[in-house]
């Protein structure tokens, strides 16, 4: 599917507001037909990232390269690229049809082979005889589509897409995940996505890129992201996760919560500090007299596929996810095994857990 | 006493009613919201307006469609048209006069002569206005907002001193003839022409041209420009084929606000075109004060009153939802 052609290289960019740092020498590559999302939470440098490859901004130091040409001083309507805007930014004097057909009119194309492309467009998108109306008589989830239209009928080589999910509701955010997908995958072109939903990442991409404070922390496929977060910021955002201070004690032994626990990773130095990540559905309960630690059950919330319960064990509060209730209250057993303890070396400036001893 | 304003029972009766209906709405209003409502805020401006606006309106059209003694006539209008008219009026040159009355179209010269010079002016002003809302909009001139400035500071100053200033630069020794004369314009003038008239009148109508452009472009929003330019536009065919569209309610409301004080000006005429040629303004102000024809001058007024309602309704149609905050 994805071909191994980089498209797309931007290399040491670097981007400065008044002095203020958003970018900070990023390196990344798209490849062909990738499918790359741009997670971070807002003010990260995603949105920045993206304007910067479609020519909106001009980075303030690095290069950006298109299929091997530099191209960072392009304005946009000389890139091979398209956009669909965070609120669409449809034009309003225009109606769906002519909104569609305004990058081919100005290739000055023949009258029919866009009127042509526009009906293919309208019904990939699944708006067929919508052409004649007015943009703004359209609900959200339809100008979303109408934009995607616009720009897709221009055949660019990438398709970027700022958060365009973010103004709809949940259960059309996730049709429009999967037709997205769909989309990109029947017509072959790369998409670079920018969202801050790291369900929505793990759902679409080939590769997510997780970005915090203008840095890249990670690049890799979503499951590799969710199974070996490079640190603690990195599993936190990436689904719900306990974080821990913790102490290497050697090679596969790691201290926290006050005991020892037998783990899979090394190389981390004897008594070293580090950051312990335990998702909440890899904490097993157990019986009271076999758990590896002990706690009370401090609250139940019924999340709708499972329980979601707090368990205090005196030296930290788990968050444990579970199908099986234990009531509040009650004493229960905390089991965790070694391939599920994920250790990494502590982060700068991300101690979340540190002063309450809760995340 | 001929022109103290002695209207007839009816109209009084008609001015009454509206008051008393004024009264009721209020009284009605109060009761049935127990209380203060929020429309009632308007009420003083409603009273105002009954006074000013609509008494006055009421009077014009009783003296347009009366005789000198109060009886019931449709002769002001036709006299409109009349070319007997013009010459008690003591109007334009006996040239243009004796041809006028050959043509049997007396006030025609004046009625057209205003439009004329409101159209030219309108189209000057939405000429020079529009570059410059474009520039003032433009959220990459951090100066832009000192030209905001320099076009309001003048409209502080009055109407009729700022025309004295533009007569000190264009009187015939004044600094701006001199200059054209020393680049070889010989016979250069300007006070006293039409030139100057329109100079006045662009000078003192600008500022309601850029205002409305500027408000609704610095609206605009960016990212339909950047959309633009990401679907390939360069920034020429970006302002022809989005900004310009956009901006048509600014547009029509700037010549809304140009083109009728424009139709209607008269003091311009007077101080820089020396009244050489009449306007319809000057037209009807010397109707009422040296001829002290009110019935005449009214009726030439709700001609007036007429043709602007009329191109205000064309007007309309290009801004239905009167996004340009015109009037």
């Amino acid at each position: 599917m994805v071909e191994n052609e980089h498209l797309i290289d931007l290399k040491h960019i670097s981007k400065e507001y008044d002095g203020v740092k958003v970018l900070d020498d990023i390196n990344l590559y798209i490849r062909k037909k990738e499918f790359v999302t741009l997670l971070g939470p807002s003010g990260c440098g995603k949105t920045t990232t993206l304007r910067i490859i479609g020519g909106f901004e001009t980075p303030s130091s690095g290069e950006v390269f298109f299929e091997g040409q530099e191209i960072s001083a392009l304005p946009p309507y000389k890139r091979r690229v398209n956009t669909v805007f965070q609120k669409y930014a449809l034009f309003p004097h225009l109606n769906v049809h002519d909104n569609i057909a305004f990058g081919l009119k100005l290739k000055k194309m023949d009258r029919k082979e866009i009127d042509r492309r526009v009906d293919y467009m309208l019904e990939l998108v699944n708006l067929k005889g919508y052409g004649k109306r007015r943009t703004d008589a359209l609900s959200g989830g339809q100008q979303q589509r109408v934009a995607i239209a616009r720009s897709l009928v221009n055949e660019p080589e990438v398709l970027l897409l700022d958060e365009p999910l973010g103004a709809l509701d949940l259960k059309l955010r996730k049709e429009m995940q999967l037709e997205l997908k769909r989309m990109q995958q029947r017509l072959g072109i790369t998409f670079l996505y920018v969202t801050h939903d790291q369900e929505e990442a793990l759902t679409m991409s080939d590769t997510i890129v997780v970005m915090r404070e203008g840095k890249i922390l990670q690049i890799g496929d979503p499951k590799h992201i969710y199974d070996e977060p490079a640190n603690a910021f990195v599993a936190d955002f990436i689904g719900e996760s306990n974080i821990l201070r913790g102490t290497m004690i050697h090679d596969e032994l790691v201290r926290f919560a006050e005991q020892d626990f037998p783990c899979v990773d090394f190389g981390f130095g004897e008594n070293a500090p580090v950051d312990v990540v335990i998702r909440p559905e890899d904490v097993m309960l157990v019986g009271e007299d076999v758990g590896q630690l002990t706690g009370t059950i401090q609250s139940v919330l019924f999340k709708g596929v499972h329980y979601e319960m707090m368990i205090d064990t005196g030296a930290y509060t788990f968050k444990v996810h579970s199908t099986t209730m234990q009531p509040q209250g009650s004493r229960v057993g905390l089991s965790i095994v070694p391939f599920n303890i994920h250790i990494m070396k502590p982060m700068e400036g991300f101690r979340k857990e540190e002063e309450t001893g809760e995340v | 006493m001929r022109y103290d304003v002695t209207l007839p029972w009816w109209a009084w009766v008609l001015m009454g009613l509206g008051l008393a209906a004024f009264a009721a709405m209020v009284v009605v209003s109060v009761r049935r919201n127990r209380g203060v409502k929020r429309s009632l805020f308007a009420a003083p401006y409603t009273l105002w307006m009954i006074i000013f606006t609509i008494v006055p309106l009421i009077i014009i059209v009783y003296y347009a469609l009366t005789d000198a003694s109060g009886n019931f006539t449709l002769n002001n209008l036709r006299d409109f048209w009349d070319s007997n008219y013009s010459r008690r009026a003591g109007a334009s040159s006996p040239a243009i006069q004796a041809r006028l009355a050959a043509r049997g179209m007396s006030n025609m010269e004046p009625l057209l002569y205003s439009l004329w010079m409101a159209f030219l002016c309108t189209v000057i002003c939405l000429v020079l206005a529009y570059p410059t809302a474009l520039f003032m909009a433009d959220r990459r001139m951090k100066r832009a907002s000192s030209l905001v400035i320099l076009f309001v500071v003048p409209m502080w100053m009055n109407v009729t001193l700022r025309t004295y200033a533009m007569r000190i630069l264009m009187v015939d020794d004044g600094p701006l003839i001199n200059f054209l004369r020393l680049i070889g314009f010989a016979d250069a003038q300007l006070m006293d022409t039409p030139t100057a008239v329109l100079i006045g009148m662009v000078y003192n109508f600008l500022p309601f041209m850029i205002f409305p452009i500027y408000t609704v472009l610095s609206k605009l929003d960016p990212a339909l420009l950047e959309a633009s330019s990401d679907l390939g536009a360069s920034p020429g065919r970006s302002l022809i084929k989005v900004t310009m569209p956009l901006s048509i309610p600014g547009v029509v409301s700037g010549i809304t606000m140009v083109f009728m004080p424009a139709v209607t000006t008269f003091t311009l005429n007077v101080m820089l075109g020396g009244s050489k040629r009449l306007m319809l303004g000057n037209l009807i102000e010397q109707t009422f004060t040296k001829q002290n024809n009110w019935n005449m001058g009214s009726a030439m007024s709700l001609v007036m009153m007429v043709l602007i309602l009329i191109s205000l309704t064309i007007l309309r149609k290009a801004d239905p939802n009167n996004e340009g905050g015109g009037l």
